[in-house]
């Protein structure tokens, strides 16, 4: 047995690289200055959320930097150990409250997976279609606050426009704007209330009229926009798949993955969409594979709605659930990348 | 670009998977199931394990570790991607009350946070780790592993005799 070793906090880095200014402290570059470290957060005006970095500058460049994530553990692990199945659903959501319907549908998936039960064809229909309502609901934001943090106020406004549009068909079918808490284990909570898929049709339908002029055209290619962004924060391949980046991050390096291709789930491996790579790997790149992604959602919610099936939405499960001890997996993607629950 | 993803079928590339680890090492068990390919090994032959994965076999992602606390011995399963519809689990069982692993982060960096948060939420040391601090709980003054079977939470009782 190897003896454990106590860690010296102090002289490593969150890469694990021994930190060269650490390590000799008397370092200064040529104009006789050294590099500063700077605390940031846990409550910053410029950080959405509680978080602190520690931050190693040289001027005005992030040279090294340490999250502290503690904060926001909520030790959701922990409640969800001494509770019944069901009740763990709405810790999920509270995940990533953003796009939270992708984290129920993970944890779903893997209850499903041990209870080894079938789940009618409508209620994966109506998962998928939502899923991916809630994959629009977080990119279409996502490009907004891009831009806010560029400096740009208007686009935020037109995401959020079309987020509040979105949550108002989310709120129709879940009843919830936010905390949904629609997807059950073996089915969904609710069938869609009548006429509903009328209304998302016309929507989307409008949706892609407006995306190109209020999201594409406003943003793409405006000199500011390019200057900002550009080889901004380059990601090659070789390091997001060292980093275990997943989701759109990886794709906008180049590396060609998609759980909802490369592992269907639900009923993605019926529907026609492509994968969106970009070469870059800039924070051009990943607005690009944003855009284009929304575009693929778009067309998969239009498949759903022409197939969708009738039927159940639930499946019988007894009254109350208790699979027998064993494990159960399920891994979707969400609108940051892979999530599994196990 | 310098990154090749698998090609090929998918059961021949689990087979070649499991050749590949069983030209190295004794497996205790295998099995392959649908897309994934199970392996459980010994603990002391799971770094090297790692490394023939992202070296010879170019199994590009490791997606997760966990770990769960079964009283008395800790399972950890590794899970690989090769982001092609293909999965490989590795699962290894240490035993002790302070159990010590070789730690993955030479053939995956990635699993430098995943085995961070091990160590804070069960108190697996991770050897060879580069930088084994507790990413989540107070890094002093706390010297419990929450996830623990042992670590009791007061909503427990709420739940007893419901199950």
């Amino acid at each position: 047995m190897l003896e454990r070793e106590r860690v010296d906090f102090l002289d490593h880095t969150l890469t694990g690289r021994r930190s060269e200014r650490l390590a000799r402290p008397d370092v200064r570059d040529e104009f006789g200055l050294e590099a500063l470290d700077m605390n940031m957060g846990p409550q910053h005006p410029a950080m959405h959320g509680l978080l602190r970095l520690i931050l190693e500058l040289d001027g005005e460049t992030v040279v090294r930097c340490d999250p502290v994530m503690g904060y926001l553990h909520r030790c959701q692990e922990k409640i969800a150990e001494n509770r019944m199945y069901p009740a763990v659903i709405p810790l999920t959501d509270r995940l990533d409250y953003f796009a939270n319907l992708h984290n129920e549908h993970g944890y779903v998936l893997a209850v499903e997976d041990l209870l080894d039960a079938e789940i009618p064809p409508r209620a994966e229909a109506i998962r998928v279609l939502m899923s991916e309502i809630m994959r629009l609901a977080s990119h279409i934001p996502s490009i907004g606050f891009l831009m806010l943090e560029l400096g740009a106020f208007t686009p935020i406004l037109y995401a959020f426009r079309e987020r509040e549009r979105l949550q108002n068909i989310l709120e129709a079918v879940t009843g919830a704007r936010m905390m949904f808490h629609y997807f059950r284990i073996g089915g969904v909570k609710a069938d869609l209330p009548p006429g509903m898929v009328e209304e998302i049709w016309e929507y989307i339908e409008g949706l892609e009229e407006r995306f190109q002029p209020d999201l594409v055209d406003l943003i793409q290619g405006s000199e500011i926009f390019v200057g900002r962004t550009r080889n901004v924060g380059t990601m090659t391949p070789e390091a997001a798949l060292e980093m275990g980046l997943t989701g759109p991050p990886l794709r906008c390096t180049g590396v060609d993955f998609d759980i909802r291709r490369d592992y269907p789930y639900s009923w993605y491996d019926r529907v026609d969409f492509d994968v969106i790579t970009d070469e870059a790997g800039d924070v051009e790149a990943s607005y690009r594979v944003r855009v284009a992604e929304c575009l693929q959602s778009i067309k998969i919610i239009k498949q759903i709605l022409q197939m969708m099936p009738e039927g159940e939405v639930m499946a019988d499960m007894g009254r109350r659930i208790r699979p027998a001890e064993g494990e159960g997996f399920g891994r979707v993607e969400s609108a940051r990348g892979s999530s599994p629950s196990t | 670009m310098a990154i090749t993803l698998p090609e090929g079928d998918l059961d021949t590339r689990l087979e070649r998977y499991l050749e590949g680890f069983q030209g190295h090492f004794e497996l205790e068990e295998h099995d392959a199931k649908g897309n994934a390919l199970r392996i459980v090994v010994d603990p002391a032959s799971l770094p090297a394990l790692l490394a023939v994965a992202r070296e010879e076999l170019n199994i590009l992602h490791l997606s997760f570790i966990t770990v769960v606390d079964r009283q008395g011995s800790f399972e950890i399963t590794y899970e690989l991607l090769d982001l092609r519809g293909g999965r490989v689990i590795i699962r290894t069982t240490i035993e002790g009350e302070e159990p010590v692993i070789g730690t993955a982060t030479r053939a995956y960096p990635t699993a430098n946070w995943h085995e961070r948060e091990a160590y804070d939420m069960f108190g697996v040391a991770f050897a060879g780790h580069p930088d084994l601090r507790r990413p989540y709980m107070w890094q002093d003054h706390f010297d419990h592993h929450p996830l623990l079977k042992s670590f009791e939470i007061s909503t427990r009782r709420t739940f007893e005799g419901l199950r």
